[in-house]
């Protein structure tokens, strides 16, 4: 074989593509488009959390100069169906939710939307707002799920028996005999708080009818283009080739973008009924109070344990706070069949039992979030590990390594039904204990503790299911199955390439990955690349950038469909240099004779002649140069990466605050298309993960205010929060997918509240009865742990 | 969300804005830096008639000494108080707790008198204010009057100011050499408002405390002083230990409220240590 | 008619060494003013409360929200926004392309605050220390990096800006 004398672009950290716009302030966000004619929208919601409106006045609102109207709930009906999002096959205990696109009859969170005002601009449009007479018979809120699931909750939707929206369970193994025997068993209850993605960019859109084309075009800030195109033509009764959705430039996504809101069906509506371009941009309270929400769950757990720290079994009960209605496609039991299947994470747990409850609240519905409930289940699993090794006496790492699965055992099917392909669960583990000098840490930590500085360290370990398709979602029920995602690749007379793909890059740097992986196949430089998406008028159906997929999925499709273009040049470029196919290689931008590399053709020249010169086309052969790949990355049951983090905090035993010194993760997503990429995607879901161990809370209060709904209250970490991370890797390849790939975007979310709580109570002395619980661990509640742990040993601070 | 509609006025002199607040008075706000109160019209939980613009009265931007006095105009940026040489030296507490307010670009903007009109319970230079009850000038079309920092805050974003006039200036007293200081915050975050601060003012005399001020912000609906903690120190060194004694009863003399960010009981706690902190900072302090 | 008849006002200003002039009513924000209004887009929006710092411009040389002011109080004010800054590949400030080549970006929206913060720390501090990039870039928030590579730009910055000063003194 001759090896390439070019160096490949897989793998290496190639600057990104996409930069020079984001930098000169040229990007295209939503709120940059504007359109003749635009009129402004915004909308009336709800002050209460549950309530019937019983009337609304507008006739003060279309007073005012410049709006130009007003609509309620009543003026869609017929025109918009409620979004209904049951599971595909509906389970037996699921009840149906209905939104509105706005409110009709009753609301059930404090910011549904009642009323939309239309303006010459927004500043009008609120004028107008604020004029709107609504009056509401308030009911009785639902804020906990605790209360939710008490005997006499009020019901937050009619003729249903309960609150609970969906109840399901998973069992694998003999659970009685593994606790009947075991060593020991541990009770705990934990809970992870409720987070929002808070991508910076809020959402909005730009929706315009054109009655002569009959098309309604719906720019909007989302990640997923298809999946909103099909979900205003389900809501609205229109054919699909009569919606053109554009999501332009997104400032970040998180998984709140993932998905259909409300907002987007009324604006679609009116929009065609107005034949006049609106815009609606999405104010920062308004994304707090309704946007969605995501990780409030509860895991009251059993844990049994042998005397060495191996896990025998495990029951947990798990509920999650699943908001008001079911979310358009994901549906409400999109959390709770993820923390309970995942709830093993990457340990040999062979005897468990998990019920799980969804449940509904008067609060904003629930969503995606990075790292959808794994944030929660790892938490809670690794809450358990820290449990059992305190209860052994064990070193927290060796029990981990104690629990881990095995290299050995991949593919590895866990007992709750989940292939895990491959991975390096333990070397993570054990690089991560280097890479942070475990054994020295020690004796720093006991240094320090001779001053009275509390200094403490945590680790947690997890395995992310990513790029999972067909097989997973049909076992989730999922209505619409998120399976292959295909790309579409055109090659130019110029010998330059434009690849389409279905998915989308708010961040994720797929216009360089994607890029690379084409160049590579095709092997032209990078610039002769350029990756397009976000339109559905111009690229192939997909379901979007969400679920960390995309590298595999569309990376996968890219590397096919570039491959057959590839194959096709070879073709042309052996018929010119009168050789056989066999005997030609692509290398270099050029087909050449192999071993006589003199011969050769620039592929620029083939493109050229395949739109310019049929005269010199063999036979049969179709004179252009496209392709298209599919990929759904079979059997679809998904590729896990896995991660091990490590942190090191220092708590302030007077305030409770929490310092992070240092943060050191071991990742492995296979092997990377760009390294560099997935440092700061690592990076910054750990940062996002930091948030919600430490700073990030959405607090409701009794009647189901939301009482978080500027930055002051609702703190996201800044430059000070975030620590320097450190970053190591390990690339197992996975059997399953192209190139051996695995997603990367959501695994850096996942463990930090896990880490963090391990790390504080490390600090604090974890003693009888004092366990971390809960996050975000705010000051008051570190500072509780810090006076109880006292108490328990006798002294005060 | 938008703001309301407002009338604007930009004036330039001290002058037209007293007379501008004479005609319009009750239903007019003064926009200094607007660091608090354009977040509040932004979602019109403010919402003024009209807005009378101090940013154009240059001559409320100053720092001057005269004898033992240090006096800072009122559209003063925080960014400029934290700099200032002058305020360093002479009151250097104001400095740094001016250095702590929000962000750069908020200390870019942000002014001295808008803060200590806006009368946050929780921020920076009230709790300095009241720190030695420095006088705050407000001047009205009928002339100007001092009013002390210990009778301006009146609770929640309500000061003693009348609807006519402004604050103009803000006079401290020069601290004298022999003058120990601190300044202690606890904030959630970097750059969010305080749960606790502590100011602490001391003036020793041959190593001994001969006075001490205590200001607290985040343990009321305003500002406060503690009394009988500052008592309890008069004549000590200023030891830790006695410190830890008179800190350890300053809860008898607060009554936070609570909120979603901290209980009543924890903002007395963070109290108590923002003090104590600030105290063994003074302490440090050349005698 | 409820309408308050707050008069538009003319507002002249300087951006990006450019003498440009505006019609608005003087509640509007300044941010709406320079993206909607002047058409440069680049200055976002991502909370109007002063918090995020998306919207940072820069005033008469100073780094400030520009969702906290009202268009009226620019007039007469030179304004840099991120379209003042380099607008080709080979014009790129040192800081636009120390961020390029450190991954100092994702999804781009807190991008040009950053760098215009970024801007007004380098000025006033030429070397700062990691912490001083951090105290400085404290009232921007990025929810896609992590702030690692973006500190990490900031430092190649300072020192590149360093290096060029020493050779052209």
């Amino acid at each position: 074989m001759v090896s390439s004398v070019r160096p490949r672009l897989f793998g290496a950290r190639v600057a990104r593509v996409e930069d020079p716009r984001f930098l000169m302030g040229r990007a295209k966000y939503v709120d940059d488009i504007t359109l003749p004619g635009m009129i402004h929208a915004t909308f009336v919601r709800s002050p209460f959390a549950h309530a019937e409106i019983t009337s609304i006045n507008v006739a003060d609102a279309l007073n005012v100069k410049g709006v130009i109207g007003v609509r309620t709930g009543r003026d869609l009906e017929g025109v918009v169906k409620p979004i209904r999002c049951d599971p595909v096959p509906i389970h037996p205990t699921w009840q149906t939710s209905a939104a509105d696109a706005i409110a009709t009859a009753r609301v059930r969170y404090v910011g549904e939307a009642v009323a939309m005002v239309l303006a010459e601009d927004r500043y009008i449009a609120e004028d107008g707002a604020a004029l709107v007479e609504i009056d509401y018979d308030p009911l009785e809120a639902v804020s906990t799920i605790d209360k939710a699931i008490s005997a006499d909750a009020p019901l937050l939707h009619d003729g249903w028996r309960d609150n609970v929206i969906l109840k399901t369970s998973v069992s694998g193994g003999d659970v009685d005999s593994a606790f009947a025997e075991a060593d020991g068993i541990i009770k705990m209850k934990v809970r992870t708080n409720r987070h929002a993605a808070i991508p910076l960019e809020t959402r909005g859109t730009v929706a315009s009818y054109d009655p002569a084309e009959e098309l309604l075009t719906f720019w909007t800030a989302t990640q997923a283009p298809h999946i909103v195109r099909t979900g205003i033509a389900d809501h609205l009764g229109m054919p699909e080739h009569r919606i053109r959705v554009i999501s332009p430039d997104v400032g970040g996504g998180f998984g709140v973008k993932a998905h259909l809101y409300p907002e987007d069906l009324a604006l679609a509506a009116i929009a065609v009924e107005l034949a006049r371009p609106i815009k609606w941009i999405e104010d920062r309270r308004e994304h707090f109070l309704a946007s969605t929400h995501s990780r409030e769950h509860v895991y009251d757990m059993e844990v049994a344990y042998r005397a060495d720290g191996l896990i025998l079994g495990m029951k947990s009960h798990i509920y999650v706070d699943c908001g008001a209605y079911s979310v358009y496609p994901w549906t409400a039991g999109m959390e709770q069949g993820m923390a309970m299947r995942i709830l093993p994470g990457p340990y040999r747990i062979r005897n468990f039992e998990a019920q799980a409850w969804g449940v509904v609240t008067n609060k904003s519905t629930l969503g995606p979030y990075r790292g959808v409930a794994r944030p929660s289940a790892c938490f809670a699993i690794e809450r358990a590990m820290d449990r059992v090794a305190h209860a052994v006496n064990g070193d927290p790492v060796d029990v981990r390594m104690l629990n881990l699965v095995d290299g050995s055992e991949f593919p590895y099917e866990s007992i709750t039904g989940l292939t895990y392909d491959s991975g390096s669960f333990k070397e993570s583990l054990q690089k991560v204990r280097e890479n942070i000098d475990y054994d020295e840490f020690r004796l720093i930590q006991r240094d320090a503790r001779a001053e009275g500085r509390l200094l403490g360290i945590g680790v947690a370990c997890f395995t992310e299911q990513t790029a999972h398709t067909t097989t997973e979602f049909v076992k989730r029920a999922a209505p619409i199955i998120p399976a292959n995602e295909t790309v579409a690749i055109r090659m130019d007379p110029s010998g330059k390439v434009t690849v389409h793909t279905g998915a989308h890059s708010h961040g994720q740097s797929h216009e360089t990955t994607i890029g690379q992986i084409v160049a590579d196949k095709l092997t032209i430089p990078l610039k002769d690349v350029r990756v397009l998406f976000g339109d559905t008028q111009t690229t192939p159906y997909g379901t979007g950038t969400l679920a960390s997929r995309t590298a595999v999925l569309s990376g996968g499709a890219a590397m096919q469909a570039s491959g057959q273009i590839g194959e096709r040049l070879k073709i042309l470029g052996a018929h010119i240099l009168e050789a056989s196919v066999e005997d030609v290689e692509l290398e270099e931008g050029q087909v050449r004779i192999k071993g006589a590399p003199e011969q050769n053709i620039e592929v620029a020249q083939l493109a050229r002649f395949v739109y310019h010169r049929a005269e010199k086309l063999p036979p049969g052969f179709d004179p252009y140069l496209e392709a298209t790949g599919a990929y759904d990355a079979f059997p679809g049951s998904g590729t896990f990466a896995n991660a091990s983090q490590m942190a090191i905090v220092e708590v302030d035993p007077e305030t409770g605050g929490v310092t992070i010194l240092r943060y050191v993760v071991v990742e492995d997503c296979g092997p990377m298309i760009n390294p560099t990429v997935v440092e700061g995607q690592v990076q910054g879901g750990i940062a996002q993960g930091i948030g919600g161990a430490l700073y990030e809370e959405l607090i409701y209060d009794d009647e189901g205010q939301l009482l978080t709904t500027t930055f002051l209250d609702y703190l996201v970490p800044s430059t000070m929060e975030v620590p320097g991370i450190e970053v190591g890797h390990l690339e197992t390849p996975s059997p399953f997918t192209i190139g051996g790939m695995k997603g990367a975007g959501e695994g850096g979310a996942i463990a930090p509240g896990a880490v963090i709580a391990a790390a504080v109570e490390n600090a604090i002395g974890i003693a009888n009865g004092v366990f971390v619980d809960e996050v975000p661990l705010t000051p008051e509640r570190v500072r509780k742990l810090v006076v109880a742990a006292a108490q328990v040993r006798g002294s005060d601070r | 969300m938008k703001p309301a509609r407002f009338r604007y006025f930009a004036p330039t002199t001290i002058e037209e804005v007293v007379s501008l607040l004479a005609e319009y008075g009750d239903e007019s706000k003064l926009l200094a830096g607007g660091q608090s109160l354009v977040p509040l019209m932004n979602i019109r939980l403010s919402q003024p008639a009209v807005l009378i613009d101090l940013n154009r009265v240059t001559a409320l931007d100053y720092v001057t000494k005269e004898d033992d006095r240090l006096e800072i105009g009122a559209l003063t940026r925080h960014r400029a108080v934290a700099e200032s040489k002058l305020v360093q030296e002479r009151f250097p507490a104001a400095a740094q707790a001016a250095g702590h307010i929000g962000y750069p670009a908020i200390r870019n903007r942000g002014t001295i008198g808008g803060t200590l009109a806006h009368a946050d319970p929780v921020a920076e230079m009230p709790c300095i204010a009241v720190l030695n009850d420095c006088e705050i000038v407000a001047t009205s079309s009928s002339g100007s009057r001092t009013i002390r920092a210990s009778d301006f805050f009146h609770g929640y974003f309500t000061t003693s100011l009348e609807p006519t006039e402004f604050v103009s200036s803000v006079r401290f007293t020069s601290r004298p050499a022999s003058h120990g200081w601190g300044f202690s915050e606890f904030a959630r975050k970097s750059g969010d408002f305080a749960l606790s601060a502590a100011a602490v003012d001391v003036i020793f005399d041959g190593g001994a405390v001969t006075q001490v001020s205590i200001a607290i912000a985040g343990a009321s609906d305003r500002p406060v002083r503690a009394p009988l903690t500052e008592a309890a120190l008069v004549g000590t060194t200023l030891s830790r230990s006695e410190i830890e004694q008179a800190v350890s009863n300053l809860s008898s003399e607060l009554d936070p409220p609570s909120d979603a960010h901290a209980s009543s009981d924890f903002r007395t706690h963070l109290a108590q240590i923002m003090t104590e902190r600030a105290l063994l900072a003074a302490a440090q302090s050349e005698r | 008619m409820s309408d308050s008849g707050s008069e538009k006002a003319v507002i002249r200003l300087q951006v990006n060494g450019r003498e440009l002039e505006g019609v608005a009513e003087p509640r509007r924000l300044l941010s709406d003013f320079i993206r909607h209004d002047l058409g440069m887009t680049g200055t976002h929006v991502g909370c109007e409360h002063g918090v995020c710092g998306a919207c940072t411009i820069l005033l008469d040389g100073d780094a400030v929200r520009s969702c906290l002011m009202f268009a009226v109080q620019a007039e007469g004010s030179v304004i840099t926004t991120i379209e003042g800054l380099g607008q080709t590949r080979d014009d790129m400030d040192v800081i636009q392309r120390a961020f390029w080549e450190s991954h100092g970006l994702q999804c781009g929206f807190c991008t040009p605050g950053m760098v215009l913060a970024t801007k007004d720390l380098l000025e006033r501090t030429p070397m700062p220390t990691d912490d001083q990039i951090r105290e400085g870039l404290a009232g921007n928030m990025c929810r896609c990096t992590g702030y690692v590579f973006i500190v990490k730009a900031v430092k190649a910055a300072a020192e590149e800006l360093n290096a060029r000063a020493s050779v052209d003194g």
